[in-house]
């Protein structure tokens, strides 16, 4: 059985949280899982958003730029996962799209031990799109989980090198700037983080046949990750578009 | 088969031979595992600045599809000489055309030879793709 690593970094800052998940796509060649949180809660902008598409960049007190494309997200009363690992792996192999429905099929997994029925979103938008808010939960595609009429996971890719870096957000609550995803707290009132966090491992493991090995980031990750933080969250890449 | 004047990477890019510059562009496979056929999906292209110079190995560009940013590479060294600015604001011509039209870069290279460790002909991109898809 195929063994993964898995990183457990909570409340990590919002610099070394890009920073990190940067150092892991072009670290280990072994896939590895993280799971993390946000101290202080922070937005994120997508790698080619414009910074003036984002009106809620304004009213937030932390942002970061994300490697991966879309649309922006409010780090809040989330679970973050990223998945790092080659390309040619059976995760990732093939098209974009089959990769986002296997990988988003076992987070349906996991959801729906709460009772959440998430479902992919398929052809029809979603009651809570918006035009003009440069909003990730408020911009829907065909490929992203839905329950109770809104957008609650939203994920996006970066591939570089022969490596993918996965990287999605499950909310478990509302923000006042992501006040309109679909929360598993709507569905499963006393979820708690830690409980959607082992869920997840397990769908994980049952669905892709693999195991989890809990580590540390290596030291040359760390290292990179440290060296990396203050880019991401530098007026020069925040700003860059 | 795909067109057989020109060579490939294991990353789907494609270079031809340009006069005295040589074309860079992706394949339909790269397309397609961005996009699955919706030409739509395709929503931004970044492409250099004539004038950069390019090592081999080079990230010259991003390309964006709903789901992913991917790197765009250069198998080959030298000095972006043209960039097909077209691609940026019609991003469908790569769906439509990448062999041709969806030409990306050219540059003025600093070897005007195809024969490089790692570039394959029409038929072993063929095989490549076959061998992804057994």
């Amino acid at each position: 059985m195929e063994v993964w690593r898995l990183l457990r970094t909570w409340s990590g800052a919002p610099g070394y949280n890009m920073a990190l998940d940067e150092a892991l796509l072009l670290g280990s060649a072994r896939p590895t899982l993280r799971l993390y949180t946000w101290e202080p809660e922070a937005l994120s902008l997508g790698y080619f958003q414009r910074a003036r598409d984002v009106p809620n960049l304004e009213r937030a007190h932390a942002a970061v730029r994300r490697l991966t494309g879309g649309g922006a997200i409010h780090h809040a009363h989330e679970l973050t996962f990223s998945i790092t690992a080659p390309l040619e792996h059976p995760l990732y192999a093939g098209e974009v799209r089959g990769s986002y429905e296997r990988v988003h099929a076992a987070i349906a997994d996991a959801l729906a031990t709460f009772g959440v029925h998430a479902e992919l979103r398929g052809t029809s938008a979603l009651q809570s799109d918006r035009e003009g808010t440069g909003m990730c939960f408020e911009h829907s595609t065909d490929l992203d989980l839905a329950w109770s009429g809104a957008k609650g996971v939203g994920s996006a890719q970066r591939r570089t090198k022969g490596r993918v870096l996965h990287h999605g957000s499950i909310k478990l609550d509302r923000s006042p700037l992501d006040a309109s995803v679909a929360a598993i707290r709507d569905v499963a009132p006393s979820a708690t983080l830690e409980q959607v966090a082992e869920r997840l491992l397990a769908s994980f493991a049952s669905r892709f046949g693999v195991e989890f090995e809990t580590a540390e980031p290596s030291k040359a990750e760390g290292a990179r990750a440290s060296e990396r933080t203050s880019h991401f969250t530098s007026n020069a890449f925040v700003h860059r578009r | 088969m795909r067109p057989d004047d020109r060579k490939y990477t294991k990353s789907h890019e494609w270079v031809k031979l340009d006069g005295d510059t040589i074309k860079i562009g992706i394949t339909d496979f790269a397309v397609t595992e961005l996009c699955s056929g919706n030409e739509g999906d395709l929503v931004y292209c970044d492409l250099p600045e004539p004038g950069r110079e390019l090592d081999a190995g080079e990230t010259f560009g991003e390309i964006e599809s709903v789901k992913a940013v991917a790197d765009l590479n250069t198998p080959l060294a030298g000095t972006v000489a043209e960039v097909n600015v077209a691609i940026e604001e019609h991003l469908e011509i790569l769906s439509r055309d990448p062999f041709n039209d969806g030409w990306m870069i050219k540059i003025t290279p600093k070897s005007k030879s195809l024969d490089v460790d790692g570039l394959m002909d029409a038929a072993a991109y063929e095989e490549l793709l076959a061998a992804k898809e057994a």
